[in-house]
């Protein structure tokens, strides 16, 4: 039993995460990425791809490296919640961030110009970055929080000892010493935005600032030959390019040295601000502000507005939700739609995982971590290309065989679990990691064979393991675009794509799409909160 | 009677890297042994083979007259099937059970009916003192207890062999003292056959009946505590057995 699970872990791993993307990379021509790379459209979108990406890089280890030194070295009140609160943009789709952006600094309507007369733009390179940038921080931000937390704290205090004041630390010691996970949290948030979709659409769109992704979009939509062999030239390069980045980063300056706490945890002693802490304070209240409350206030306001871009207390009303949530036949069926997929891909992710997991785990069989390997590479893998890839494989039934999935909820489904099937893996082998083998030694030793071992031991003793990985396949899938809109065609609208068309085309002018998108993030927050509870903080932000 | 055997058993890791090696043993029935030695010495690999959660790759165990596992002839029979009672170093015991269902899990694959079942774990319990602590949690147990739970699950399955991996440890000293006392006079009178592992010379030349010096995965020398203490055969167990006088 044993054997043939492993079996059938390896085979789904080759056919659905593995055969895909390793067919999408044999399907362009040299030639092919010739004309690529010599079409002056191709190139700017490449050349745009690159240093918006590098910009918001940039922006995000600019912001989120001295945010995380404050929240762990100083005497800051209120540094917990504070923490907490600079976490959640991470949980929000970006693409909601955006459409709040773009109510707050439209150049024609937009609330901010409106009433203060900003004079702002967000059609524009800076507003591109901005947005990405007001959440993508928080991937810094996280990657040196827990370097800082896990950092042997005398290091620095011997060179505070030596005579260093605080500034000399934090230069001498603390950034040298964090070079490792800056460097990742750079490169996660470069390739966030060169793999994103919703913001460079909506946002990059108007402001004729194309990337790649969205030239995926374009091509693919075109439905000619010639179109979807644009796209998928396109998509085998921002491939290439993110798996070779990632890889170079995470071997060689990402790769984490350990100056971890030896021996007996250390509490850091903690810097006083004295009379800067108030002003600090203030200042990070106002981060806070402007990147996370600002932008849901704007889609707040929004929703209840009757006439979009004008306020006055007679504008608001709850008749945009009336109209959007109750009679608008579209949300229903995206709602539905999206819990269905919500639920199937978080259940058969948990599933395939516990399985999966067990191998890596608790094993020492040859090839064990190979699955969980290359389920991590479609997580890496832009969505756009993935889902093109998928498209590619499954529509004329998978490699011809059996019946097309193509305009399916079945498609989006599959691409979904390819996606996020690492989140979920790797969930699962914290757990089976934390679990002593002495448990299940004396569970066989007592007459159990490996059915039983993982019924009576491993099934009870994950469950909490097991939660949070269906919590983390769940959430990012309620509001998922990238792929989605790719994948769905007339009826298979789910939330995220509903949201998009209604901000594109159908809406403009409604507040529809900030109805939706403030559900999206009560749903998103509720969840992570019950996470949170019923985890006891070990999951969840 | 012989009860259990080893013929040249060998556990080769990798090239020239033996864990144990040309391991020759006769254990008889009811008799209680310890194998002494070192960390690193090859004694808990030896005991995890007879439980077969280790395979070995080298020579014959036999239980009785059944082999267990010969490598050379393809021959290995896996835990659940050779009715092998353990007590582990960590006590294993499952923190998802209370103790009644810890002490009783072994019994359910042996397709016992409920009263049965629930017989044979109480009297296993008052053999171990824990008799109305059914209900309980690991977590609300003391270290001692979660031991006798673990001693109490290595029992009620009737084992053909017991097998105890420095299941004392953890214990502070006047526990351990009380333990050791315990686990020799229930072995004595349910006439258990016993393998105990140690490091410590003073708890196997009290407790056993037989003591197997190890040292770098081979067996320096075999005898009665008393055998050992008045000649050592090798300067290895001589200066062992010196150590732990002192």
């Amino acid at each position: 039993m044993r054997k043939s699970i492993y079996f059938s872990v390896w085979l789904v791993v080759l056919l659905i995460f593995v055969a895909p993307l390793a067919y999408l990379v044999t399907l362009p021509t040299l030639s092919q990425f010739i004309e690529i790379l010599t079409h002056p459209n191709q190139l700017t979108a490449i050349k745009n791809t690159v240093l918006v990406s590098l910009s918001v890089g940039i922006c995000c280890v600019v912001l989120g490296v001295p945010l995380a030194w404050l929240l762990t070295r100083t005497n800051l009140p209120g540094k917990e919640k504070l923490r907490t609160w600079f976490c959640l943009p991470y949980a929000i789709p970006p693409y909601v961030g955006a459409i709040g952006w773009i109510i707050l600094a439209n150049p024609n309507s937009g609330l901010l110009n409106t009433i203060f007369g900003l004079g702002l733009n967000v059609y524009s390179f800076a507003g591109l970055v901005w947005v990405e940038t007001s959440f993508l921080f928080t991937f810094v931000l996280l990657t040196t929080l827990t370097a800082l937390d896990s950092m042997d704290s005398s290091l620095e205090e011997a060179a505070r000892l030596s005579g260093a004041n605080a500034w000399d630390v934090f230069r001498d010691i603390s950034l040298p010493l964090l070079r490792p996970a800056i460097f990742n949290g750079f490169a996660l948030s470069f390739l966030a935005t060169g793999a994103s979709f919703g913001v460079p659409a909506m946002i990059g769109g108007p402001a004729r600032i194309y990337l790649m992704t969205t030239q995926i979009y374009t091509y693919q939509r075109m439905g000619t030959t010639q179109g979807v062999q644009m796209a998928i030239g396109v998509s085998v390069l921002l491939m290439m390019a993110t798996l070779i980045l990632l890889f170079l980063v995470q071997n060689t300056i990402g790769k984490q040295k350990s100056y971890l706490v030896g021996g007996k945890s250390t509490r850091p002693s903690l810097l006083p601000l004295k009379q800067a802490t108030w002003p600090v304070f203030t200042l990070l209240c106002a981060f806070l502000f402007a990147v996370f409350i600002l932008p849901l206030l704007g889609l707040l306001i929004s929703a209840m507005s009757s006439v979009q871009g004008q306020w006055s207390v007679s504008n608001l009303s709850f008749n945009n939700f009336y109209r959007v949530l109750f009679q608008t036949e579209e949300t229903w069926r995206a709602v539905t739609n999206s819990l269905i997929l919500g639920f199937s891909a978080a259940g058969i992710c948990t599933a395939f995982s516990f399985f999966a997991a067990y191998f890596p785990a608790k094993t020492l069989l040859r090839g064990r971590s190979l699955p969980g390997i290359f389920a991590s590479v479609p997580f890496s893998t832009p969505g756009s290309v993935l889902a093109l890839a998928l498209i590619l494989v499954f529509s004329q039934g998978y490699f011809g065989v059996g019946p097309s999935l193509y305009n399916t909820l079945g498609l989006i489904l599959i691409a979904y679990i390819v996606k996020y099937m690492s989140l979920s893996i790797k969930t699962v082998h914290d757990g089976y990691s934390q679990i002593h083998p002495s448990l299940e030694e004396a569970a066989r030793i007592s007459g159990a064979g490996f059915g039983a071992v993982l019924r009576t031991i491993y099934l009870p003793l994950l469950k909490s393991s097991l939660i949070a990985s269906a919590f983390f396949i769940f959430m990012p899938v309620m509001s998922e675009l990238t792929m989605t809109i790719l994948l769905s065609g007339p009826g298979l609208e789910t939330v995220g794509t509903l949201i998009f068309s209604l901000q594109e085309y159908s809406d403009v002018a409604g507040g529809g799409a900030s109805v939706l998108s403030l559900l999206v993030v009560t749903i998103i927050f509720t969840l992570n909160f019950a996470l949170k509870k019923l985890s006891k903080g070990r999951y969840g932000l | 009677m012989s009860h259990l055997q080893f013929t040249n058993v060998g556990k080769l890791f990798s090239g020239d890297n033996w864990a144990v090696k040309n391991f020759n043993l006769t254990i008889n029935d009811g008799e209680f042994v310890s194998f002494l030695g070192p960390s690193g010495c090859g004694k808990t690999t030896t005991l995890r083979m007879i439980a077969g959660l280790e395979e070995n790759t080298h020579g014959v165990i036999k239980f009785d007259n059944d082999i267990v596992s010969d490598p050379e002839n393809k021959k290995y029979l896996p835990p659940e099937k050779r009715n092998v009672g353990m007590m582990f170093q960590s006590y294993a015991v499952w923190p998802h059970m209370n103790v009644f269902d810890n002490v009783a899990y072994p019994l359910k694959f042996q397709k016992l009916d409920k009263a049965t079942i629930k017989k044979e774990v109480s009297e296993v319990l008052k053999i171990v003192e824990l008799n109305g602590l059914e209900q309980r949690k690991p977590n609300e147990l003391s270290g001692g207890q979660q031991q006798r739970v673990a001693l109490a699950r290595g029992l009620v399955m009737k084992p053909r062999i017991l097998l105890l991996d420095e299941p004392l440890s953890n214990l502070d000293a006047k526990l351990r003292e009380k333990m050791r006392r315990d686990i020799r006079e229930i072995q004595l009178r349910l006439k258990l056959t016993l393998v105990y592992v140690t490091h410590d010379q003073k708890e196997a030349f009290q407790m056993s009946d037989k003591v197997v010096v190890m040292n770098k995965g081979q067996i320096e020398q075999i005898g009665t505590p008393a055998e050992i203490q008045n000649s050592p055969s090798t300067q290895f167990v001589r200066e062992f057995v010196e150590i732990g006088a002192s």
